[in-house]
Protein backbone atom coordinates (compact mmCIF):
# COMPACT_ATOMS: atom_id res chain seq x y z
CA UNK A 1 0.00 0.00 0.00
CA UNK A 2 3.10 2.21 0.71
CA UNK A 3 4.03 1.85 -2.77
CA UNK A 4 0.80 2.67 -4.36
CA UNK A 5 0.76 5.33 -2.03
CA UNK A 6 4.01 7.18 -2.92
CA UNK A 7 2.88 6.58 -7.08
CA UNK A 8 0.04 8.39 -6.37
CA UNK A 9 1.72 10.90 -4.11
CA UNK A 10 4.04 12.05 -7.33
CA UNK A 11 1.43 11.45 -9.53
CA UNK A 12 -1.29 13.98 -7.74
CA UNK A 13 1.77 16.04 -7.44
CA UNK A 14 2.30 16.64 -10.61
CA UNK A 15 -1.66 17.10 -11.94
CA UNK A 16 -2.10 19.64 -9.45
CA UNK A 17 0.71 21.74 -10.81
CA UNK A 18 0.09 21.00 -14.60
CA UNK A 19 -4.22 22.35 -13.14
CA UNK A 20 -2.53 25.33 -11.80
CA UNK A 21 -0.38 26.39 -14.45
CA UNK A 22 -1.44 24.76 -17.31
CA UNK A 23 1.83 24.88 -18.63
CA UNK A 24 2.29 21.56 -20.71
CA UNK A 25 -1.65 20.97 -21.59
CA UNK A 26 -1.45 24.77 -23.03
CA UNK A 27 1.20 24.17 -25.42
CA UNK A 28 -0.50 20.84 -26.34
CA UNK A 29 -3.68 21.56 -26.78
CA UNK A 30 -2.72 24.52 -28.63
CA UNK A 31 -0.48 22.54 -31.14
CA UNK A 32 -3.77 20.10 -31.45
CA UNK A 33 -6.31 22.79 -32.51
CA UNK A 34 -3.39 24.65 -34.92
CA UNK A 35 -2.57 21.01 -36.27
CA UNK A 36 -6.46 20.31 -37.24
CA UNK A 37 -6.92 23.65 -38.92
CA UNK A 38 -3.63 23.12 -40.84
CA UNK A 39 -4.99 19.76 -41.86
CA UNK A 40 -8.21 20.71 -42.91
CA UNK A 41 -6.45 23.55 -45.19
CA UNK A 42 -3.74 21.19 -46.50
CA UNK A 43 -5.87 18.19 -47.64
CA UNK A 44 -7.68 17.96 -50.87
CA UNK A 45 -11.44 16.11 -49.08
CA UNK A 46 -12.23 15.81 -52.95
CA UNK A 47 -9.51 13.48 -53.53
CA UNK A 48 -9.17 11.90 -50.76
CA UNK A 49 -12.02 10.55 -48.12
CA UNK A 50 -11.20 11.56 -44.61
CA UNK A 51 -11.62 7.54 -42.94
CA UNK A 52 -8.48 7.29 -45.18
CA UNK A 53 -6.37 9.16 -43.50
CA UNK A 54 -7.74 10.30 -40.03
CA UNK A 55 -6.16 7.61 -38.23
CA UNK A 56 -2.54 8.38 -39.30
CA UNK A 57 -3.02 12.00 -38.36
CA UNK A 58 -4.73 11.29 -34.99
CA UNK A 59 -1.76 9.34 -34.85
CA UNK A 60 1.00 12.18 -35.64
CA UNK A 61 -0.56 14.22 -33.93
CA UNK A 62 -1.13 12.59 -30.56
CA UNK A 63 2.75 11.74 -30.55
CA UNK A 64 3.91 15.15 -31.79
CA UNK A 65 1.70 16.87 -29.35
CA UNK A 66 2.10 14.47 -26.89
CA UNK A 67 6.49 14.89 -27.28
CA UNK A 68 5.96 18.56 -26.93
CA UNK A 69 4.52 18.21 -23.34
CA UNK A 70 6.51 15.08 -21.98
CA UNK A 71 9.32 17.46 -22.91
CA UNK A 72 8.75 19.06 -19.94
CA UNK A 73 8.23 16.82 -17.66
CA UNK A 74 11.64 17.07 -16.11
CA UNK A 75 11.82 20.61 -17.10
CA UNK A 76 10.10 21.54 -14.26
CA UNK A 77 11.35 19.29 -11.79
CA UNK A 78 14.72 21.21 -12.38
CA UNK A 79 13.26 24.76 -10.81
CA UNK A 80 15.07 25.49 -7.53
CA UNK A 81 16.08 21.51 -7.47
CA UNK A 82 12.66 20.05 -6.49
CA UNK A 83 13.53 16.93 -7.36
CA UNK A 84 16.71 16.12 -5.85
CA UNK A 85 14.10 16.57 -2.65
CA UNK A 86 12.30 14.05 -4.09
CA UNK A 87 15.11 11.80 -4.75
CA UNK A 88 16.35 12.28 -1.38
CA UNK A 89 13.15 10.66 0.06
CA UNK A 90 13.37 6.96 0.30
CA UNK A 91 10.74 6.17 -2.37
CA UNK A 92 11.83 3.22 -4.84
CA UNK A 93 12.94 5.04 -7.91
CA UNK A 94 10.45 2.79 -10.03
CA UNK A 95 7.54 4.31 -8.34
CA UNK A 96 8.85 7.62 -9.30
CA UNK A 97 8.45 6.38 -12.68
CA UNK A 98 5.60 5.13 -12.52
CA UNK A 99 4.13 8.03 -10.81
CA UNK A 100 5.29 10.53 -13.25
CA UNK A 101 3.86 7.55 -16.21
CA UNK A 102 0.62 7.82 -14.54
CA UNK A 103 0.75 12.04 -14.67
CA UNK A 104 1.91 12.18 -18.19
CA UNK A 105 -0.73 9.44 -18.75
CA UNK A 106 -3.58 11.55 -17.50
CA UNK A 107 -2.22 14.11 -19.77
CA UNK A 108 -1.84 12.58 -22.89
CA UNK A 109 -5.55 11.46 -22.56
CA UNK A 110 -6.73 14.72 -22.24
CA UNK A 111 -4.44 15.82 -25.21
CA UNK A 112 -6.18 12.36 -26.94
CA UNK A 113 -9.63 13.31 -25.91
CA UNK A 114 -8.98 16.99 -27.84
CA UNK A 115 -7.48 15.52 -30.69
CA UNK A 116 -10.80 13.14 -31.23
CA UNK A 117 -12.91 16.03 -30.77
CA UNK A 118 -10.85 18.61 -32.79
CA UNK A 119 -10.73 15.93 -35.89
CA UNK A 120 -14.23 15.37 -35.64
CA UNK A 121 -15.17 19.12 -36.02
CA UNK A 122 -13.00 19.56 -38.57
CA UNK A 123 -13.19 15.98 -41.01
CA UNK A 124 -17.00 15.28 -39.79
CA UNK A 125 -15.41 12.03 -38.38
CA UNK A 126 -17.91 9.46 -36.66
CA UNK A 127 -16.58 7.95 -33.57
CA UNK A 128 -19.31 6.20 -32.08
CA UNK A 129 -19.21 3.34 -34.51
CA UNK A 130 -16.96 0.57 -32.23
CA UNK A 131 -15.99 3.31 -29.55
CA UNK A 132 -15.05 0.84 -27.09
CA UNK A 133 -12.19 -0.67 -29.86
CA UNK A 134 -11.55 2.98 -30.82
CA UNK A 135 -10.51 3.70 -27.12
CA UNK A 136 -8.85 0.66 -25.98
CA UNK A 137 -6.07 1.00 -29.39
CA UNK A 138 -5.95 4.93 -28.70
CA UNK A 139 -4.99 4.13 -24.78
CA UNK A 140 -2.94 1.26 -24.85
CA UNK A 141 -0.91 2.96 -27.89
CA UNK A 142 -1.28 6.21 -25.41
CA UNK A 143 0.70 4.32 -22.36
CA UNK A 144 3.63 2.87 -24.66
CA UNK A 145 3.87 6.14 -25.97
CA UNK A 146 3.99 7.93 -22.55
CA UNK A 147 5.73 4.87 -20.62
CA UNK A 148 8.79 5.27 -23.59
CA UNK A 149 8.29 9.21 -23.55
CA UNK A 150 8.82 9.62 -19.93
CA UNK A 151 11.97 7.79 -19.49
CA UNK A 152 13.44 9.44 -22.12
CA UNK A 153 12.73 12.88 -20.98
CA UNK A 154 14.25 11.86 -18.00
CA UNK A 155 17.44 11.23 -20.23
CA UNK A 156 17.39 14.21 -22.15
CA UNK A 157 16.82 16.81 -19.37
CA UNK A 158 20.28 15.75 -18.12
CA UNK A 159 21.31 16.79 -21.16
CA UNK A 160 22.98 19.89 -22.62
CA UNK A 161 20.31 19.96 -25.64
CA UNK A 162 17.38 18.91 -23.42
CA UNK A 163 14.42 18.89 -25.39
CA UNK A 164 16.07 18.90 -28.98
CA UNK A 165 17.07 15.56 -27.99
CA UNK A 166 14.10 14.14 -27.05
CA UNK A 167 12.34 13.56 -30.38
CA UNK A 168 15.70 12.03 -31.75
CA UNK A 169 15.75 10.01 -29.10
CA UNK A 170 11.98 8.62 -29.19
CA UNK A 171 10.83 8.83 -32.52
CA UNK A 172 12.82 5.45 -33.51
CA UNK A 173 11.66 3.31 -30.22
CA UNK A 174 7.93 4.79 -31.17
CA UNK A 175 7.48 3.34 -34.85
CA UNK A 176 5.90 -0.03 -33.34
CA UNK A 177 2.88 2.53 -31.47
CA UNK A 178 2.52 4.31 -34.77
CA UNK A 179 2.60 1.77 -36.96
CA UNK A 180 0.18 -0.72 -35.08
CA UNK A 181 -1.99 2.47 -33.69
CA UNK A 182 -2.42 3.69 -37.19
CA UNK A 183 -3.35 0.00 -38.66
CA UNK A 184 -6.00 -0.55 -35.98
CA UNK A 185 -7.35 2.86 -35.66
CA UNK A 186 -8.07 3.20 -39.71
CA UNK A 187 -9.40 -0.39 -39.78
CA UNK A 188 -11.59 0.20 -37.25
CA UNK A 189 -13.21 3.40 -37.84
CA UNK A 190 -13.63 1.86 -42.35
CA UNK A 191 -15.48 -0.83 -40.06
CA UNK A 192 -13.28 -4.08 -40.17
CA UNK A 193 -13.33 -7.36 -38.63
CA UNK A 194 -12.21 -7.82 -34.93
CA UNK A 195 -10.26 -10.24 -36.24
CA UNK A 196 -8.32 -7.72 -38.24
CA UNK A 197 -7.85 -5.57 -35.82
CA UNK A 198 -6.70 -7.40 -32.70
CA UNK A 199 -3.66 -8.40 -33.61
CA UNK A 200 -2.43 -4.94 -33.31
CA UNK A 201 -4.51 -3.92 -30.35
CA UNK A 202 -2.16 -7.41 -28.75
CA UNK A 203 0.90 -5.92 -30.36
CA UNK A 204 0.30 -2.27 -28.72
CA UNK A 205 -0.51 -4.10 -25.29
CA UNK A 206 2.76 -5.69 -25.31
CA UNK A 207 4.67 -2.68 -26.10
CA UNK A 208 3.48 -0.96 -23.81
CA UNK A 209 3.74 -3.45 -20.61
CA UNK A 210 7.23 -3.86 -22.12
CA UNK A 211 8.12 -0.35 -22.43
CA UNK A 212 6.80 0.07 -18.13
CA UNK A 213 8.97 -2.87 -17.17
CA UNK A 214 11.71 -1.43 -18.65
CA UNK A 215 11.60 1.98 -18.08
CA UNK A 216 10.71 1.19 -14.02
CA UNK A 217 14.20 -0.95 -13.98
CA UNK A 218 16.17 1.67 -16.00
CA UNK A 219 14.90 4.99 -14.63
CA UNK A 220 16.93 4.47 -10.80
CA UNK A 221 20.16 4.49 -13.60
CA UNK A 222 19.10 7.74 -15.18
CA UNK A 223 18.36 9.84 -12.37
CA UNK A 224 20.75 8.66 -9.54
CA UNK A 225 24.38 9.62 -9.90
CA UNK B 1 32.35 3.32 22.95
CA UNK B 2 28.83 3.65 20.39
CA UNK B 3 28.77 3.41 17.41
CA UNK B 4 28.43 6.49 15.06
CA UNK B 5 25.31 7.74 13.67
CA UNK B 6 26.79 9.05 10.69
CA UNK B 7 30.66 7.86 9.48
CA UNK B 8 32.70 8.86 6.52
CA UNK B 9 35.97 6.61 5.92
CA UNK B 10 38.29 7.59 3.30
CA UNK B 11 35.76 9.44 1.02
CA UNK B 12 37.03 10.38 -2.43
CA UNK B 13 34.71 12.24 -5.00
CA UNK B 14 36.87 13.23 -8.43
CA UNK B 15 35.06 14.83 -11.30
CA UNK B 16 37.42 14.50 -14.92
CA UNK B 17 40.21 13.30 -12.21
CA UNK B 18 39.82 16.17 -10.19
CA UNK B 19 39.50 15.17 -6.40
CA UNK B 20 36.75 17.47 -4.94
CA UNK B 21 36.68 15.70 -1.88
CA UNK B 22 40.05 13.68 -1.03
CA UNK B 23 40.18 11.70 1.53
CA UNK B 24 37.65 13.28 4.49
CA UNK B 25 37.17 10.95 7.54
CA UNK B 26 34.04 11.95 9.60
CA UNK B 27 32.53 9.62 12.54
CA UNK B 28 29.96 11.63 14.58
CA UNK B 29 27.61 10.25 17.34
CA UNK B 30 24.11 10.86 17.48
CA UNK B 31 23.75 14.40 18.99
CA UNK B 32 27.09 15.84 17.27
CA UNK B 33 26.96 18.74 15.52
CA UNK B 34 29.61 19.58 13.01
CA UNK B 35 30.17 22.77 11.74
CA UNK B 36 32.38 22.56 8.03
CA UNK B 37 34.17 25.95 7.20
CA UNK B 38 36.44 26.52 4.14
CA UNK B 39 36.89 29.54 0.95
CA UNK B 40 34.62 28.74 -2.40
CA UNK B 41 35.85 25.33 -4.00
CA UNK B 42 36.78 23.91 -1.49
CA UNK B 43 34.43 20.76 -1.71
CA UNK B 44 31.99 21.81 0.99
CA UNK B 45 29.12 20.77 -1.11
CA UNK B 46 30.07 18.20 -2.90
CA UNK B 47 31.30 16.67 0.68
CA UNK B 48 27.42 16.88 1.95
CA UNK B 49 26.00 15.04 -1.62
CA UNK B 50 28.56 12.12 -0.55
CA UNK B 51 27.10 12.43 3.25
CA UNK B 52 23.44 12.40 1.52
CA UNK B 53 23.46 9.81 -0.62
CA UNK B 54 22.88 11.66 -3.82
CA UNK B 55 26.61 11.33 -4.78
CA UNK B 56 28.14 8.23 -5.30
CA UNK B 57 32.22 7.94 -3.61
CA UNK B 58 35.08 7.58 -6.54
CA UNK B 59 36.44 5.78 -3.38
CA UNK B 60 35.67 5.47 0.53
CA UNK B 61 32.21 4.67 1.70
CA UNK B 62 29.41 6.53 3.99
CA UNK B 63 27.49 4.75 6.70
CA UNK B 64 24.51 6.03 8.42
CA UNK B 65 23.58 3.73 11.65
CA UNK B 66 25.94 1.32 10.50
CA UNK B 67 24.67 1.12 7.06
CA UNK B 68 25.98 2.01 4.15
CA UNK B 69 24.45 4.36 2.10
CA UNK B 70 24.98 3.93 -2.00
CA UNK B 71 22.69 6.34 -3.72
CA UNK B 72 18.87 4.47 -3.93
CA UNK B 73 19.48 3.04 -0.23
CA UNK B 74 16.29 3.77 0.89
CA UNK B 75 16.15 2.82 5.21
CA UNK B 76 19.11 5.40 5.24
CA UNK B 77 17.30 8.11 3.45
CA UNK B 78 14.49 7.75 5.64
CA UNK B 79 16.71 8.46 7.98
CA UNK B 80 18.63 11.77 6.57
CA UNK B 81 17.17 15.11 6.34
CA UNK B 82 18.77 17.54 3.40
CA UNK B 83 18.57 21.39 3.54
CA UNK B 84 20.50 23.22 0.80
CA UNK B 85 20.56 26.89 -0.83
CA UNK B 86 18.04 25.57 -3.39
CA UNK B 87 15.03 24.49 -1.16
CA UNK B 88 14.01 21.44 -3.40
CA UNK B 89 10.43 22.89 -3.21
CA UNK B 90 7.55 23.05 -6.11
CA UNK B 91 6.74 27.23 -6.51
CA UNK B 92 3.01 26.30 -8.01
CA UNK B 93 2.18 24.28 -4.89
CA UNK B 94 1.31 25.93 -1.62
CA UNK B 95 3.24 25.68 1.65
CA UNK B 96 1.32 23.33 2.62
CA UNK B 97 0.79 21.29 -0.47
CA UNK B 98 4.28 20.59 -0.03
CA UNK B 99 4.55 19.45 2.99
CA UNK B 100 2.02 17.44 2.12
CA UNK B 101 3.72 15.63 -0.60
CA UNK B 102 6.72 15.04 1.17
CA UNK B 103 4.44 13.55 4.12
CA UNK B 104 3.38 11.24 1.91
CA UNK B 105 6.53 10.46 0.39
CA UNK B 106 8.22 9.27 3.70
CA UNK B 107 4.90 7.78 4.42
CA UNK B 108 4.10 9.72 7.41
CA UNK B 109 1.13 8.23 9.51
CA UNK B 110 0.46 11.91 11.39
CA UNK B 111 2.16 14.20 8.35
CA UNK B 112 -0.86 16.67 9.11
CA UNK B 113 -0.13 17.64 12.56
CA UNK B 114 3.31 17.53 12.00
CA UNK B 115 3.34 20.01 9.12
CA UNK B 116 0.88 22.35 11.29
CA UNK B 117 3.52 21.92 14.69
CA UNK B 118 6.74 22.69 12.01
CA UNK B 119 4.89 25.62 9.89
CA UNK B 120 4.38 27.16 13.34
CA UNK B 121 8.09 26.58 14.56
CA UNK B 122 9.11 28.21 11.13
CA UNK B 123 6.65 31.06 11.58
CA UNK B 124 4.48 30.59 7.97
CA UNK B 125 1.42 28.65 9.11
CA UNK B 126 -0.72 31.58 7.73
CA UNK B 127 0.85 31.86 4.66
CA UNK B 128 0.44 27.57 4.18
CA UNK B 129 -2.39 28.09 1.77
CA UNK B 130 -0.29 30.46 -0.37
CA UNK B 131 1.61 29.10 -3.44
CA UNK B 132 5.42 29.01 -3.00
CA UNK B 133 6.12 31.27 -5.60
CA UNK B 134 4.61 33.82 -3.88
CA UNK B 135 6.99 33.69 -0.70
CA UNK B 136 10.28 35.70 -0.53
CA UNK B 137 13.75 34.27 -0.26
CA UNK B 138 13.62 33.64 3.51
CA UNK B 139 10.19 32.62 3.85
CA UNK B 140 11.25 30.11 1.23
CA UNK B 141 14.34 29.05 3.29
CA UNK B 142 12.04 28.76 6.42
CA UNK B 143 9.45 26.40 4.54
CA UNK B 144 12.63 24.62 3.33
CA UNK B 145 13.98 23.72 6.65
CA UNK B 146 10.16 22.60 7.66
CA UNK B 147 10.45 20.19 4.81
CA UNK B 148 13.77 19.07 5.91
CA UNK B 149 12.58 17.87 9.53
CA UNK B 150 9.16 16.73 8.67
CA UNK B 151 10.04 13.28 9.05
CA UNK B 152 12.42 13.72 12.12
CA UNK B 153 15.52 12.76 10.82
CA UNK B 154 18.19 11.22 12.72
CA UNK B 155 20.94 13.21 10.39
CA UNK B 156 20.34 16.76 9.30
CA UNK B 157 23.17 17.83 6.75
CA UNK B 158 22.88 21.98 6.34
CA UNK B 159 24.24 23.23 3.18
CA UNK B 160 24.87 27.16 3.56
CA UNK B 161 21.29 27.86 4.89
CA UNK B 162 21.73 31.21 5.76
CA UNK B 163 22.69 32.38 2.17
CA UNK B 164 20.62 35.49 0.80
CA UNK B 165 18.18 35.86 4.47
CA UNK B 166 17.18 38.75 6.05
CA UNK B 167 17.53 39.33 9.59
CA UNK B 168 14.02 37.68 10.93
CA UNK B 169 14.96 34.52 8.77
CA UNK B 170 17.99 34.27 10.09
CA UNK B 171 16.91 34.59 13.52
CA UNK B 172 13.95 31.99 12.87
CA UNK B 173 16.61 29.47 11.33
CA UNK B 174 18.81 30.14 14.45
CA UNK B 175 16.36 29.20 16.56
CA UNK B 176 15.40 26.22 15.14
CA UNK B 177 18.69 25.06 14.56
CA UNK B 178 19.52 25.66 18.32
CA UNK B 179 16.82 23.32 19.14
CA UNK B 180 18.59 20.37 16.83
CA UNK B 181 21.12 20.41 19.61
CA UNK B 182 19.41 17.66 21.54
CA UNK B 183 21.36 15.18 22.32
CA UNK B 184 20.06 12.79 19.54
CA UNK B 185 20.41 14.78 16.03
CA UNK B 186 24.03 14.62 14.11
CA UNK B 187 24.00 17.36 12.55
CA UNK B 188 26.67 18.64 9.46
CA UNK B 189 27.00 22.71 9.17
CA UNK B 190 28.24 23.75 5.90
CA UNK B 191 28.79 27.41 6.10
CA UNK B 192 30.90 30.91 5.37
CA UNK B 193 29.55 32.36 8.61
CA UNK B 194 32.17 31.50 11.37
CA UNK B 195 29.97 33.04 14.23
CA UNK B 196 26.86 31.56 13.54
CA UNK B 197 28.82 28.17 12.66
CA UNK B 198 30.85 28.20 15.52
CA UNK B 199 28.08 28.85 17.84
CA UNK B 200 25.75 26.29 17.37
CA UNK B 201 28.54 23.31 16.66
CA UNK B 202 30.38 21.50 19.26
CA UNK B 203 33.15 20.26 16.38
CA UNK B 204 34.47 22.25 13.71
CA UNK B 205 36.65 21.04 10.59
CA UNK B 206 38.00 23.61 8.01
CA UNK B 207 37.99 21.85 4.40
CA UNK B 208 40.65 23.17 1.95
CA UNK B 209 41.05 21.84 -1.76
CA UNK B 210 38.98 18.08 -1.00
CA UNK B 211 40.39 18.09 2.84
CA UNK B 212 39.96 18.45 5.81
CA UNK B 213 42.84 21.11 6.48
CA UNK B 214 41.85 21.05 10.50
CA UNK B 215 39.27 19.10 12.66
CA UNK B 216 38.73 19.36 16.54
CA UNK B 217 36.42 20.70 18.92
CA UNK B 218 34.94 23.63 18.44
CA UNK B 219 35.98 25.56 21.37
CA UNK B 220 39.65 24.31 20.86
CA UNK B 221 40.26 27.69 19.44
CA UNK B 222 38.42 30.71 21.45
CA UNK B 223 35.98 32.29 19.11
CA UNK B 224 37.64 35.54 18.93
CA UNK B 225 40.64 34.07 17.54
CA UNK B 226 38.86 31.28 15.31
CA UNK B 227 38.77 34.15 11.67
CA UNK B 228 42.73 34.73 12.13
CA UNK B 229 42.92 31.18 13.03
CA UNK B 230 40.76 30.05 9.41
CA UNK B 231 42.61 32.58 7.66
CA UNK B 232 46.10 31.01 8.68
CA UNK B 233 44.74 27.33 8.41
CA UNK B 234 43.50 28.27 4.83
CA UNK B 235 46.93 29.89 3.92
CA UNK B 236 48.94 26.83 5.27
CA UNK B 237 46.88 24.17 3.24
CA UNK B 238 47.00 25.85 0.05
CA UNK B 239 50.72 26.11 -0.22
CA UNK B 240 50.27 22.16 0.82
CA UNK B 241 51.93 22.87 4.64
CA UNK B 242 48.94 21.55 6.24
CA UNK B 243 48.56 18.04 6.79
CA UNK B 244 45.15 16.33 6.65
CA UNK B 245 42.54 15.58 9.81
CA UNK B 246 39.89 14.05 10.53
CA UNK B 247 36.73 14.59 12.93
CA UNK B 248 36.21 12.22 14.81
CA UNK B 249 33.20 11.13 17.38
Amino acid sequence: MTYLRQVWAIAWKDLLIELKSRERFGSMAGFTVLAGVLFNFAIDWTAVRPDQITSALIWVTIVFGGTLGLGRTFELEARDEAFQGVLLTPVPRDALFLGKVLSNYVIVLAVTLLVLGVFGLFFAQDWSGRPLLLVATLALGGLGFVAVGTLFSAVSSGTATGQTLLPVLLFPLLVPVVIYGTGATGRILVGRPLEEIEGGLRILAAFALGALAAGAVLFRYVVED
Amino acid sequence: MTEPTLEAAGLVREFGGVAAVDGVDVALPAGGFLSVFGPNGAGKTTLLKLLSGVLRPTRGEVRVGGERLVPGSLACLARIGVLSHQTFLYGHLTAWENLRLYGRLYDLPHAERRIVELLGEVGLLERSRDAVNTFSRGMRQRLGLARTLLHDPDVVLLDEPYTGLDAHASAVLRRVLGALRDGRRTVVLVTHNLTQGLGLADRAAIQVRGRFAWAGAADAVPACDFESFYRETVERAETGAAPAAAVTG
